[in-house]
């Protein structure tokens, strides 16, 4: 298994300059530079080809690539263009905020779609699961946009029980209690479309599962049901939900970037939007290499959960 | 089973932690709360070019001349007084005394001419350490700074330029305390130190941007401890922390949102006319719109009070010409172009177009100052087509769009020009002297008018405002006769108060003046 590990992320550096070749290229190729959108339209072209200059846009590209990836393997990711911070910290605080609100969207995903895919896999056709499988279809359908507003105006402003934006109190706060109360809004709203897709799946494999012959001997043998379903059933279901969990994962820290819209939280995802606005070139560089080496790592997390879930699973 | 006390647990234990939170946020004495639309990029005046940088950094420095609080008229700030040579070409400043940087630093001469030098000087020390991006268009024409003594600065210029004092009330002319610009080097920008009412306190990233009050401001005790400034984006958020009391006043509100404020109990609305000028500029150079009819007819076959009233509720004020209504260069004898689709078709006839023409409208999705340029435009194409003109709207996304109108392909495309003063030369020169065609000025309506450049031109070397007026009215009254663009709107800018604020007046420069507030 070591061994397995070691090779997988010797793979990410192909795999990360590869992301950052594209991610170059896609960039310096649009329309549009950050010298231009940083005089607007009072630009005049003596002004732009100094300032071109002076940021280094007149070089070639691979000169500015090579340049940049000299910078990267000293450990620096270089100053945004912009905000004229270091890129590293900047993205690394932010990174932190965003994999709180995932990580909080992927929890309540997973375990309220787990409940209720079991629920409806043990009753198929009751009451339960018609409304599981309603609700999964609105959950589906709802733009973040839209279900993050409709949130906010309730629980915000008619209700008053929650705040409407941002990660702390404006000024003070900063605690734990503050931070929960804070990120009740924004991780329901990223997660609604998850949980619809880890029940309706649940549900599925659950059924699956729990026609088996193992567990018509499990429960011949005097077995608990709770026992039957959760232990025998769930535990031999769940290849295929972890799968999906890991992809969600990946989908909820990318997805995550219309939820920070909306609830101003503090994340990476508004600031990569930000940045490719601008076009600042080594900022949108830094966080897609954040973002993308995240993608990386929880696939290779999920590829050895896979061994643990069953044994008979072997790396090569 | 184990494992389910445990989540039970938990989920108590999570509902106790989030229940009492209502009560939580209640509003911290003496401490404003902002609402932005974005986050400041950096708090360095001379190398920003948006508003909410500014609108925050400009409370940390100042500039030597400054605005009233109600008007764009020019009036001392850090100098007490001036004097302008003949020629035209020196700009004498007797400086205020005793004021001193945030950091002890005092004011003097001799920081006026580094807060300058560091921008159009290459050779200056620090002038590596940042980029100005504006350096060359207001300073261009600066030939140095001298210190004559500690509180006498004087500029000199290469030619006379009559807009010369309104341009050093730009952000880009703040003055900086040097000893901090050499402490910080490039993090300068981070942690600016002036003169002004606030101090530069601390900055979250993404969350928010913390200002202290200046205890011995010169001008006046400031009333508030703090403010905190904080960037949401989405309209919807802004206002709902307002109206939940988490925020104490919020700018640009969303023409959507414009009556729910105003009849709500817990907010107050306020309204200011700013020195902007939305236009949907013509590229004079290509047929059809080479002929001036085309042009006239164009501007009233547009209705503007519709698109004044429907798309922007109200959050707009019918332009005449480039140039601020009721400001002292304008002519106030000017009236806008009316709506009358059927003198539009008479003209088009006449000039040749009996059953119109078709053409393209390049509109960006958003941009400083652009309002709602989609659904503005799309009203505009309707107004077009009423009167045969049938136009293609093309959206872009604004960097591409910046880049796309330099290639001099435009044949109708919206912009809009935020001068952020009264001068009629920093808006109508830029915009419409022939020197300055696209790409190497901002005139992208590629106009030429020969008498109107002799008189901007003219205007430039008067430096007696009277006389400049005389000059710049009849320049608009040739964009009349020979518009450039379909005229439309100037912004009225909005803000939102909670009840406890007092003394805050939005200004027409589109500055976010918070110094003068207190709260209840």
């Amino acid at each position: 298994v070591r061994r397995y590990v070691v090779r997988r992320l010797a793979l990410l550096v192909p795999v990360l300059l590869g992301v950052s070749v594209i991610i170059f290229m896609v960039l310096h190729l649009s329309p549009g530079d950050p010298a231009e959108i940083m005089l607007g339209s009072q630009a005049t072209q003596a002004d732009l080809d100094r300032l071109r200059a002076e940021l280094g846009l007149t070089e070639p590209l691979y000169v500015q690539y090579v340049h940049w990836l000299g910078l990267v393997a000293r450990g620096d990711l270089g100053r945004s263009i912009w905000m004229k911070r270091p890129v590293l910290g900047e993205v690394l605080g932010r990174f932190k905020a965003t994999l709180i609100l995932t990580g909080a969207a992927l929890v309540l995903s997973t375990a309220v779609g787990l409940a209720l895919g079991i629920a409806s896999a043990v009753r198929p056709n009751s009451p339960l699961d018609r409304l599981s499988a309603v609700a999964s279809l609105f959950g589906a359908s709802m733009p973040v946009f839209w279900l993050g507003i409709v949130l906010m105006v309730i629980f915000a402003l008619w209700l008053g029980w929650l705040p409407a934006s941002g990660m702390f109190a404006p000024y003070g706060g900063g605690d734990l209690r503050d931070l929960l109360v804070h990120l009740a809004l924004p991780a329901v709203t990223l997660a609604a479309a998850s949980v619809t897709i880890i029940a309706r799946l649940t549900r599925s494999t659950m059924l699956e599962t729990l026609g088996q012959d193992y567990i018509r001997t499990a429960r011949a043998k005097g077995v608990v049901e709770r026992a039957v379903v959760l232990r025998h059933g769930l535990k031999n279901a769940l290849i295929p939900i972890v799968t999906v969990v890991g992809v969600q994962a990946g989908y909820l820290l990318g997805g995550a970037v219309l939820t920070e819209t909306v609830f101003a939280w503090p994340g990476v995802g508004t600031l990569m939007v930000q940045g490719i606005l601008a076009r600042d070139f080594p900022l949108v560089q830094g966080c897609v290499l954040v973002v993308a080496l995240s993608f990386v790592l929880i696939n290779l997390i999920v590829d050895l959960l896979y061994a643990w879930l069953d044994p008979r699973i072997r790396y090569e | 089973m184990k494992i389910g006390v445990v989540w039970r647990a938990l989920v108590v234990a999570m509902i106790g932690l989030v229940a009492p939170a209502v009560s939580a946020w209640a509003q911290p004495a003496g401490t404003l709360l902002v609402g932005l639309v974005a986050e400041p990029v950096n708090l360095d005046p001379a190398q920003v070019t948006d508003l909410n940088s500014n609108r925050v950094g400009r409370r940390i420095v100042e500039t030597l001349v400054t605005f009233p609080e109600e008007s764009t008229q020019v009036v001392p700030g850090l100098a007490e007084s001036w004097t302008i040579s003949k020629d035209g070409l020196r700009y004498t400043f007797k400086l205020r005394r005793g004021v001193t940087f945030h950091d002890g630093t005092p004011f003097n001469a001799e920081a006026v001419k580094f807060s300058i030098e560091r921008q159009i000087d290459p050779e200056h020390p620090f002038n590596k350490l940042g980029k100005y991006p504006f350096a060359n268009y207001f300073f261009g024409n600066v030939k140095a700074v001298e210190a004559v003594d500690p509180a006498t600065a004087e500029f000199v210029l290469k030619e006379p330029r009559a807009s010369f004092l309104t341009i050093l009330t730009s952000a880009a002319a703040s003055i900086v305390s040097p000893t901090a610009v050499k402490k910080f080097g490039a993090d300068y920008a981070l942690q600016p130190v002036g003169t002004g009412p606030f101090k530069y306190a601390s900055w979250d990233r993404g969350q928010r941007v913390v200002l202290e009050k200046n205890p011995s401001y010169w001008r006046y005790p400031v009333k508030i401890e703090r403010v905190v400034y904080r960037p949401i984006v989405e309209g919807q958020a802004r206002l709902t922390e307002l109206l939940t009391g988490s925020l104490d006043l919020i700018v640009d509100v969303p023409p959507d949102f414009v009556t729910q404020v105003e009849s709500s109990p817990k907010a107050t609305l306020q309204k200011q006319v700013g020195a902007h000028v939305w236009y949907l500029g013509i590229n004079n150079q290509k047929k059809p719109f080479d002929d001036k009819r085309v042009r006239q007819a164009l501007n009233y076959a547009v209705n503007k009070e519709a698109i004044v009233r429907d798309v922007l509720k109200g959050t707009g004020s019918l332009s005449r010409g480039p140039v601020l209504p009721a400001t002292w260069g304008a002519d106030s004898g000017l009236k806008p172009y009316p709506y009358d689709p059927e003198r539009a078709k008479k003209l088009l006839a006449e000039a040749g177009y009996p059953s119109g023409f078709s053409t393209t409208l390049w509109v960006p999705e958003s941009g400083s100052g652009m309002q709602s340029p989609v659904p503005m435009s799309t009203v505009i194409q309707s107004n077009l087509k009423a009167v045969g003109v049938s136009v293609t709207l093309q959206t872009m996304e604004w960097g591409a769009y910046l880049a796309k109108l330099r290639t001099k392909e435009q044949e109708l495309f919206a912009l809009s020009w935020m001068a952020g003063n009264e001068d009629p030369d920093m808006v109508m020169y830029p915009l419409l002297h022939s020197s300055q065609w696209t790409p190497a000025g901002p005139n992208r309506a590629l106009y030429k008018n020969e008498r109107f450049d002799e008189l901007l031109q003219q205007a430039r070397l008067t430096t007696d405002q009277g006389k400049r007026a005389a000059l710049y009215r009849e320049a608009q009254r040739i964009l009349v006769d020979d518009p450039p663009w379909i005229f439309i709107d100037h912004e009225i800018q909005t803000a939102a108060l909670a009840k406890r604020v007092q003394g805050f007046k939005l200004h027409p420069s589109f500055d976010l003046r918070v110094e003068t507030i207190s709260l209840k």
